[in-house]
């Protein structure tokens, strides 16, 4: 992409993401969104939101990814990696070269390149002096993120940290039961992903994209759906013939 | 030490009951507070008071079924912390009956923070105060890692054959936790309802047992299940 083009486009995605979080909006298909967007705009592969805890362990909240292997990249972050410095310092982390980041993460740089990765990037998540968890990117090809692209992610990053804290001014007693609730939203998707699985006989890919289409089709919340399903067992009879149906009748 | 080390140091090696007094415990200490508990509630009906840090917190946590009414059951209803800072003040006037039993115990504070297993919010850790003061913003935060933590012992009390009630010496909560919150784990957990017609914290509490009792980590049999290798039968 052309630079004038790339500066479009990257202000059109920021226009329409902030509409949505104007909006009455599902926080997990958001994030989903935003990892797309990272994708499209800027020159990596992958991209996912890692959030907090309250034991401040950083987990997975939306990637671009459904594959298991991009996925295990995410999770390793628990325990090290660009997502965990970048979260401890609060500042970005930036590894133009993953070979030589070896002795820095020994389990994570192994799996990144297994993973067909060369570079890895991270921007912190903030509200109310608190570091909330980080945006992660990692790149096909070595390469430092370049200034505008590091804009776009940090602009990227904190149109995510409004839309996850936009009920509420930002306190601690606000923000941290709110990122936990989010959390546990993430939990029923994930759950609503296996039962998808076991039920419809797909793939958890396919599952994740069943869900989101018919969260969209019915103009209700992914979590809303997922919670229905996985908390209501008189609701779910019905839903899950609803979904079924969904699921084999023709899309455009 | 951080107050997330002295938690996790309180239920390291420990499981079920034991660990949530020890919980109970480490919360009274930590956040100055003077009684805590921690308590289970299913469709809304308080089922009881789980742990405690001794007599008196399990006295306050129990007038809540009692009476049908109290922090616990709000917080997992509301999905919430429910943060009350003096009982006495008539704008709190939430709990018609619990409140002024609580005043009548010397109770002037309480704060409840929801506990989750499986993302369902099925209980609360309740902590109480004689003083009428604001939980401080560390000692909050420090609550709610507590109310994290301690869905290791619900788990523990919700497996029947508790065969994960027994004390493990090596058992390490940390990395029991990060184990159970990785995204297999709950994908395997929602194979399991469709499979077996049951509900997603039994589904945890069986996939979390066979992992027990095969010596294997919960990830490792979570992948089994979504590939179809494993398949978590009637006589599990």
């Amino acid at each position: 992409m052309t630079e004038p083009a790339r500066e479009t486009s990257a202000l059109d995605a920021v226009v329409s993401l902030v509409e949505t979080v104007l909006e009455d909006f599902d926080t997990v298909e958001l994030l989903t969104e935003f990892s797309e967007r990272c994708v499209q705009l800027l020159d990596v592969a992958a991209a996912g939101f890692l959030l907090a805890d309250p034991l401040d362990q950083l987990r997975l909240l939306a990637a671009t990814t459904e594959r298991a292997r991009e996925l295990e990249l995410f999770q390793l972050q628990a325990d090290e990696g660009p997502c965990v410095d970048c979260y401890s310092t609060g500042k970005p982390v930036s590894v133009a070269d993953l070979t030589e980041a070896a002795g820095r993460w020994p389990r994570f740089v192994p799996a990144a390149l297994e993973a067909g990765f060369a570079s890895v990037h991270a921007v912190p998540m903030r509200a109310a002096g608190l570091v909330l968890g980080a945006l992660g990117l990692f790149g096909s090809g070595p390469g430092e993120l370049g200034d505008a692209d590091r804009l776009v992610a940090q602009t990227l990053a904190h149109v995510a940290s409004v839309a996850l804290l936009r009920e509420h001014a930002p306190t601690p007693s606000t923000v941290i039961p709110q990122l936990r609730a989010v959390l546990a939203s993430r939990v029923l998707i994930e759950q609503a992903k296996g039962f998808l699985r076991e039920t419809l006989d797909v793939s958890v890919e396919e599952a994740f994209a069943v869900l989101r289409a018919y969260a969209r089709a019915n103009n209700e919340h992914l979590t809303a759906v997922a919670r229905r399903l996985m908390t209501d067992r008189h609701a779910r009879p019905v839903l899950v013939a609803a979904i079924a149906e969904f699921a084999t009748s023709p899309r455009p | 030490m951080a107050i997330h080390d002295e938690l996790l140091a309180a239920v390291d090696g420990k499981r079920g009951v034991d660990a949530a007094d020890r919980l109970c415990e480490a919360c009274v200490t930590l956040f100055d507070v003077d009684a805590a508990a921690i308590s289970l509630v299913f469709d809304g009906a308080n089922s009881g008071t789980l742990g405690s840090s001794g007599e008196p917190a399990r006295q306050y946590d129990e007038l809540q079924f009692i009476l049908g009414e109290g922090p616990c059951l709000d917080s997992v209803s509301s999905r919430a912390p429910v943060l009350v800072v003096d009982l006495a003040d008539l704008d709190e006037a939430r709990w018609p009956v619990y409140g002024p039993a609580m005043l009548d115990l010397k109770v002037r504070g309480v704060y409840a923070m929801p506990v989750l297993v499986a993302g369902e919010y099925i209980g609360a850790l309740d902590l109480f105060r004689a003083q009428p003061r604001r939980l401080e913003d560390h000692h909050f935060a420090g609550a709610i890692a507590a109310a994290e933590l301690a869905s290791l012992p619900l788990l523990d009390l919700l497996d029947t054959d508790m065969q994960a009630a027994f004390g493990d010496p090596n058992s390490d909560a940390w990395a029991d936790l990060h184990t159970l919150s990785r995204a297999e784990v709950s994908q395997a957990t929602g194979m399991l309802v469709a499979q077996l017609g049951i509900e997603p914290a039994e589904a945890l509490v069986r996939l979390r047992a066979h992992a027990y009792a095969t010596g294997r980590s919960a990830t490792d049999v979570a992948r089994d299940i979504l590939d179809r290798r494993l398949r978590l039968g009637e006589e599990d």
